[in-house]
């Protein structure tokens, strides 16, 4: 390309980021408005796009325990089960997709690439086709409608991934490291927490959030295994409330930015180890 | 103390065996230089001897205890690699401590054995800074100081110059032998630089095929190299090898060149290779005839290429040299520094 087309090239990249971004975002942007507008500023024509005197009732409506929506369902609990279940299984997965990923990148043994490579196919699976066997096989190890059910299944689906993402990046940490510091007087598990996993943070926080965020916005699953409002998650919530209050559009605005609050949140102190998380092992460092 | 005795030491990666049966004496305080081309099995060798690395047969010995089964942080050996591998998360202090953290010691104790190793190798301004932000040199540094802050037994070095420029790696060698001689920690050095082993050893092992060819020291090894294979390895300019035939008691080129007398063994009609060090030719006003090549001056002496018998031969002299390409010259071998070799098993012959 020469040199004076480069900018416009630049540009016209640019715009059509933008454009995406506009067309992905609006939808939601519109919904967290929403939240702060009254039922009948959202049934006003002409459409108000911002909010005229924005409030906090939708909110206030959620927890407030004389209001119906509470009466129908008790998002403090909701809340609370969706953290349990993402907090414990992202705790689970990442272990576990510790020692099994160093397992992978520093442990010699037969069919370990194969191993590795059926992890990731693994994940090609439609988890509807799964729905089915699943919900079986919970019901028969009576872990249906339990946290530690869902807990176990979820661990259980994150965990190739973690895997496969930590393996990944502890290849790329040069084996001469952990032999130093063995040579430094460490076993092999002080080399591995003392100074290969400071070195694979990036990747770590990645399964981490990938994981913690895939587990707090799971629905299928959690439908079909969780019957007692107490065992219920806020995507269940969200489904019930957004039937229940179909006119009452602010509300589920608000519903809708409580549930997506946490995973904004993780993303945005996570995101500078995102990129380098999944990219590791795509560039020669 | 701090000898190293290997015994018979062999190893294989599935039906490939890589060493075999290598004995190696290095004794309390000796600087030992492993050397050969890629792939000649030294670093396995050291890896061995470091524990990273288990062997299928032999014995490795540590002052006549048998260390073959004790895991390295347990062998009292350090190791400087050919990356540093410096911790990348920890300051040059931490690095440098981490060994003396491992084994427990008290932060006070840690801080003054840091200081006095920083303070040996120049690093005591560098202390608080990150691998990333030191230069090659300084690395290689850190790396020295991480091996010395525990004063151990042995000290192994695997090519730890080979990612430095030139003129940096003259320097560090330098640096290195200082370091030997003013700690007399036994050292087992390896590099595929003979000017290294050269320059830096007590004691030089070369190394080809995961056998070992000849050990003994630099000079030992220069002047009288055991076969084809080590004369050729030792020296730079490499030494020079000429086929050639003994007659009537001397060793003669194909063209009927005199190259010198042959000894009373060698019966006449005998193929040999004969081998001669660039700097043992000299220009004479008799001798064989050979035609300039090349002219490459250096500035404290000239290295002439000369054509002779359809080879090529390396001559070094201290001389300013007023020859141009293609000039005929007649050159002789200082007596005595001819050497031959048989020319089939490769094998010295005198």
């Amino acid at each position: 390309m020469n040199e004076t087309a480069r900018p416009y090239y630049w540009a016209f990249i640019s715009l059509c980021g933008a454009v995406i971004a506009v067309y992905i975002l609006f939808p939601i942007f519109w919904l967290f408005l929403a939240s702060f507008k009254t039922r009948d500023q959202l049934a006003q024509l002409p459409i108000a796009f911002w909010p005229e005197e924005p409030t906090l009732q939708a909110y206030r409506d959620l927890f407030d325990s004389g209001s119906q929506s509470s009466q129908l369902l008790n998002w403090p609990t909701l809340i609370s089960n969706s953290f349990t279940v993402a907090v414990t299984s992202t705790i689970i997965v990442v272990i576990l997709g510790t020692f099994a990923g160093y397992a992978f990148a520093r442990l010699k043994f037969p069919g370990r690439d194969l191993i590795l490579g059926g992890l990731l196919v693994s994940r090609m699976f439609q988890g509807a086709a799964l729905l089915l066997p699943t919900y079986r096989l919970m019901n028969t190890l009576g872990l249906q409608d339990s946290l530690l059910g869902l807990i176990l299944l979820y661990s259980a689906f994150g965990l190739p991934f973690a895997t496969w993402i930590i393996a990944s990046s502890l290849r790329e940490i040069p084996v001469e490291l952990e032999e130093s510091a063995m040579m430094d007087g460490a076993s092999r598990l002080q080399a591995m927490f003392l100074v290969v996993l400071p070195l694979a943070t990036p990747a770590l926080i990645t399964a981490a959030m990938w994981h913690f965020v895939g587990a707090w916005s799971e629905f299928a699953f959690a439908s079909i295994l969780l019957e007692s409002s107490a065992n219920k998650t806020v995507t269940i919530g969200l489904a019930s409330f957004v039937e229940l209050f179909t006119l009452e559009f602010q509300k589920v605005g608000a519903a809708a930015t409580l549930v997506a609050m946490p995973i904004m949140v993780v993303f945005f102190f996570g995101q500078r180890y995102f990129t380098r998380g999944l990219l590791a092992g795509a560039v020669k460092g | 103390m701090g000898s190293v005795t290997l015994n018979n030491i062999r190893k294989s990666y599935g039906a490939v065996e890589v060493l075999h049966g290598i004995d190696l004496q290095v004794d309390d305080g000796e600087f030992t230089v492993l050397v050969g081309p890629s792939g000649c099995g030294k670093s396995t060798l050291l890896r061995a001897i470091a524990g990273l690395e288990t062997i299928s047969d032999g014995q490795i010995s540590l002052d006549n205890e048998v260390i073959n089964h004790l895991p390295p942080k347990r062998r009292d050996i350090a190791m400087v690699f050919q990356n540093y591998a410096l911790y990348p998360h920890m300051t040059v202090a931490k690095n440098m401590g981490f060994s003396l953290r491992l084994a427990k010691e008290s932060k006070s104790e840690i801080d003054r054995k840091v200081r006095a190793a920083a303070g040996i190798l120049d690093l005591v301004p560098l202390l608080q800074r990150y691998p990333k932000q030191l230069s090659g040199g300084q690395r290689q540094r850190v790396a020295m100081g991480r091996a010395i802050v525990r004063d151990p037994e042995v000290f192994l070095f695997d090519e730890p110059l080979s990612n430095l420029d030139a003129k940096l790696r003259v320097q560090m060698r330098s640096e290195i032998k200082e370091l030997h001689q003013r700690l007399g920690t036994t050292t087992v050095y390896v590099t595929h630089d003979q000017i290294e082993a050269m320059t830096m050893a007590d004691k030089i092992v070369v190394m080809r095929g995961g056998h070992v060819e000849q050990m003994g020291s630099p000079l030992q090894l220069y002047d009288r190299p055991v076969n084809v294979f080590v004369a050729g390895f030792i020296g730079s300019p490499a030494m020079n090898f000429i086929d050639a035939t003994v007659q009537n008691g001397t060793v003669i080129t194909p063209s009927g060149a005199i190259l010198g007398p042959a000894p009373d063994s060698l019966p006449d009609g005998s193929a040999v290779t004969a081998g001669i060090r660039p700097e043992d030719i000299f220009l004479s006003d008799s001798g064989a005839e050979t035609t300039v090549g090349l002219i490459e001056p250096t500035g404290a002496e000239t290295q002439l290429t000369l054509r002779m018998d359809g080879a090529s031969l390396v001559m070094t002299t201290r001389d300013r040299v007023t020859l141009s390409p293609g000039d005929a010259v007649h050159i002789r071998v200082t007596e005595g520094k001819l050497r031959l070799f048989d020319t089939q098993s490769e094998a010295a012959i005198w």
